[in-house]
């Protein structure tokens, strides 16, 4: 099997390199090790893993807070591995950004099966079709601020907006297709994924409230159009990139 | 007649059939090397080497390592220098009774 997925292992303790690289290698995954903190950083710098299997007993710096400052900056996947095997460890992990948490000593066939499930929650969180660099995208659009790493919208006045994970997952795909109609199934298929809470079963409701957020009339949206019998556009021009200063006054105010 | 020490037999995936056997190496390595580590009193390095056999130990297949590991990791944490050396002589017996069959 080959999956060419690119696995990182940030770990101090030689043997469980040695044990997790042998067990993703022989599963078709690239794997990269490092023993600190440091080298993660350092590795980041060059290279953009699929996933990150830390452990929190680091001799330079703990794990909880590497994981937190990953989560600021990125949504690559962190698996956490350690022997610090407390409840509270594990809260604090998860609450820290990790996508799952996994005690030592561990069986390596859960840690492989961990490894795919989380890889796979990842590929459907990520929308269809986006190009892959989005990941790190911050979008301007109308003086409003989208930036895709920390998922913060900022309004025209600077004023951080705060937005669901569905509202930032269709932002994202509208964002994504500037004026051009998207159908209902569209947006779904787009949007579909972890972002999607189970009560947003219709994306009409997931727009209403998306409009509301960017302060636009429902009753005559400038910037979500309602395309009758077809869908929505957002009409409005799109551009990627460039620094946040949050306080572009161009566009209208909120 | 003393009886010979009872037989450990360990079945291990065959996936690990390459780098058992030098993780079992670094075990006997630690045996030699914890009595010095005591000897000093340096009961962090101690922990530590204690906690990485707690954490590693399972994982190759051999929970009996996993197991010593957390004995040794929470004397050296008490600084129980007994509790220690007990846990060095379980490692060493372990290790000498261990029998591994791959596959």
């Amino acid at each position: 099997m080959t999956t060419h997925e690119h696995v990182l292992v940030v770990d101090d303790d030689p043997d469980i390199c040695n044990l997790v690289g042998r067990l993703l290698e022989k599963n078709g995954f690239r794997v990269s090790k490092v023993p600190d903190g440091k080298g993660l950083l350092a590795l980041l710098e060059k290279s953009k893993p699929d996933l990150i299997i830390l452990d929190l007993m680091l001799p330079d710096e703990d794990g909880l807070v590497l994981c937190r400052n990953l989560r600021s900056r990125s949504n690559m996947p962190v698996i956490i591995l350690s022997a610090r095997g407390e409840d509270m460890d594990r809260i604090i992990g998860l609450e820290m950004g990790a996508d799952d948490y996994l005690g030592k000593p561990f069986h390596p066939r859960e840690l492989l099966a961990r490894v795919k499930s989380v890889l796979r929650r990842s590929r459907t969180a990520a929308p269809e079709g986006a190009p892959e660099t989005d990941d790190d995208a911050t979008y301007r659009f109308a003086g409003w601020v989208l930036d895709v790493p920390t998922r913060q919208l900022y309004s025209p006045k600077g004023k951080k907006i705060f937005l669901s994970g569905g509202e930032f997952a269709l932002l994202r795909v509208f964002l994504n297709h500037p004026n051009r109609v998207l159908s209902r199934d569209q947006l779904l298929d787009l949007s579909h994924g972890r972002e999607i809470e189970p009560f947003d079963r219709t994306i009409d409701m997931q727009v209403s409230r998306l409009r509301r957020r960017l302060g636009d009339d429902p009753k005559k949206p400038s910037l979500i159009k309602t395309v009758r019998s077809s869908g929505y556009v957002l009409a409005v021009r799109v551009e990627r990139g460039g620094n946040i200063d949050g306080t572009d006054d161009s566009g209208p105010g909120d | 007649m003393a009886s010979m020490p009872e037989k450990i037999t360990v079945r291990i995936d065959e996936d690990l059939a390459e780098i058992a056997p030098g993780y079992l190496d670094n075990r006997k390595k630690d045996v030699e090397l914890l009595p010095q580590i005591l000897a000093k009193g340096d009961f962090q390095t101690l922990r530590i080497m204690g906690h990485r056999m707690k954490g590693s130990g399972a994982g190759y297949g051999f929970d009996g390592i996993s197991d010593i590991g957390r004995a040794i990791e929470e004397a050296a944490k008490q600084e129980n220098r007994e509790g220690v050396r007990q846990g060095i002589e379980a490692l060493s017996s372990y290790l000498d009774r261990l029998d591994v069959i791959y596959g």
